[in-house]
């Protein structure tokens, strides 16, 4: 291979995938925010919901983590119009990243909900406690603390499926990517130098992740 | 009229019966003890008494109102008061010591925070553990955690305290500890309703010893009677094992 890279090239457009990078984040954060809230209304479902609503959430996990999410956002984007409902391809791709993580993120919390120590939950009835309160007060925090290494890693895998906005056309990492090789051909520097800020982003992200893990939830990560 | 009166009270665990005619009764400020062996049904009158379990059979008069134990509201009625204390103190894990004692009364009773908070310092303070606050519960000792569910039964403000088996998980040096705060609670003139296998302090604290044995109520009276003068052969049988020694 006889290629002489230049890397000097694309260096003016490095700001332009920082702001894709940003960009990149908010879908992941927005999604795995959203995510969690699903996936928490679906392992109360699949614990103690009737048999309908059993039945629903684990339709909803079966579809979701058993179709691919590319083709997931592809319905959203191009059979939902037909029903009326049209999204911007920022919205059509946050909604599938968010539906997906919901499927996987409600299998995480169900682990959640199984391994509370009961007698914490009886004494909170004891206490007068409803059954939202207990879930609020006890369930979460016990899924966060105990379940914190695999619900970062979920929120990783997020992150990285954003890339997927490129092939709507959304302006994240990639898609910037894309654009950026399409008016250089410059592809060998502009994805080793992507390819290098998806490592940076999610390694600051984990790690900043643990620390707050440890030391708001007391979740027991350790940060190498 | 009695304050709190069991009548003929069944339970089971699925297709297990546990219980099979418990009766009692007991006075305001006074202090029963359950006794009997192992599997007698002694925790679970307790458990039956804060709605855990729901009775089969008999019925329960609280100021001599009978009691549904099948309402909702009844039975968030009973846990306004009644509070119990666990041999394992439950306590929630991931709370300090401190919020561990304010929940209940700032999220069930919504009092005022700064209510609660004082409420629930001057009650550590009191089980002698001031200095504990913010410790987590898998920081402190049995014995601590213990004081400390005894500090969030009290922090409810409950009439009656359910006391269950409290000093069985402990090692044998933290148990005074323990049950120098209750005796502290019975000084107060406490209402209280205890399992315990702590012959000594049954004896001394107790005003009405109930001996239970296959879930039933076998035989009740003062403690100087039940434990040195049983009348049933089985209360005479069990006293005379445990309190051999």
């Amino acid at each position: 291979m006889n290629y002489t890279p230049h890397f000097g090239q694309i260096t003016r457009y490095l700001p332009y995938f920082c702001g894709g990078a940003a960009v990149s984040l908010l879908l992941a954060t927005l999604a795995f925010s959203g995510g969690m809230v699903i996936g928490l209304l679906g392992a109360m479902a699949k614990t103690s919901g009737g048999k309908v609503l059993r039945r629903f959430a684990g339709a909803y996990v079966t579809f979701f983590t058993n179709t691919p999410a590319l083709v997931q956002v592809y319905f959203i984007y191009f059979v939902l119009p037909s029903c009326g409902i049209v999204l911007d391809s920022f919205d059509a791709v946050l909604l599938g990243l968010t539906l997906n993580s919901g499927a996987y993120l409600t299998e995480v919390q169900r682990a959640g909900f199984a391994s509370v120590r009961r007698n914490e939950v009886e004494a909170a009835e004891t206490l007068g406690m409803s059954r939202r309160q207990v879930v609020w007060y006890l369930v979460v925090p016990h899924i966060v603390r105990t379940l914190y290494p695999p619900l970062t890693g979920q929120f990783i895998l997020i992150t990285l499926g954003t890339s997927m906005g490129a092939v709507f056309g959304v302006e994240e990492l990639t898609g910037r990517a894309f654009s950026v090789n399409a008016e250089t051909f410059r592809s060998i520097e502009i994805f080793t130098v992507v390819g290098a800020m998806y490592v940076v982003v999610t390694i600051l992200a984990s790690l900043l992740l643990t620390i707050a893990g440890r030391s708001l939830f007391r979740a027991r990560v350790s940060v190498f | 009229m009695p304050y709190l009166e069991l009548t003929d009270i069944g339970a089971s665990y699925g297709s297990k019966p546990v219980l099979a005619g418990v009766s009692l009764s007991l006075e305001r400020g006074e202090i029963a003890s359950l006794i009997g062996p192992s599997g007698s049904g002694k925790s679970t009158v307790l458990r039956v008494l804060v709605g855990l379990l729901t009775p089969s059979g008999g019925s329960i008069r609280l100021d001599g109102k009978p009691i549904d134990v099948g309402n909702t509201a009844t039975i968030r009625d009973l846990r306004r008061r009644f509070a119990i204390v666990f041999q394992q103190y439950n306590l929630f894990q991931n709370m300090s010591v401190l919020r561990n004692v304010m929940i209940a009364p700032l999220k069930v009773k919504h009092r005022p925070r700064e209510e609660c908070e004082s409420e629930a310092r001057r009650l550590l303070a009191q089980v002698g553990l001031g200095d504990k606050l913010h410790a987590y519960p898998d920081q402190l000792s049995g014995g601590q955690q213990q004081r400390v569910a005894l500090a969030r039964a009290l922090a409810l403000r409950p009439e009656v305290l359910l006391l269950d088996e409290v000093t069985s998980a402990l090692d044998p040096e933290l148990v005074a500890e323990v049950l120098d705060a209750i005796r502290l609670l019975a000084a107060e003139g406490m209402t209280m309703l205890i399992v315990s296998h702590e012959m000594g302090f049954v004896r001394e604290v107790s005003s009405q010893v109930v001996f239970m044995a296959d879930g039933r109520t076998v035989e009740s009276g003062p403690p100087a009677q039940l434990l040195d003068n049983p009348r049933t052969p089985r209360a005479r049988d069990f006293v005379g094992k445990i309190l051999r020694h």
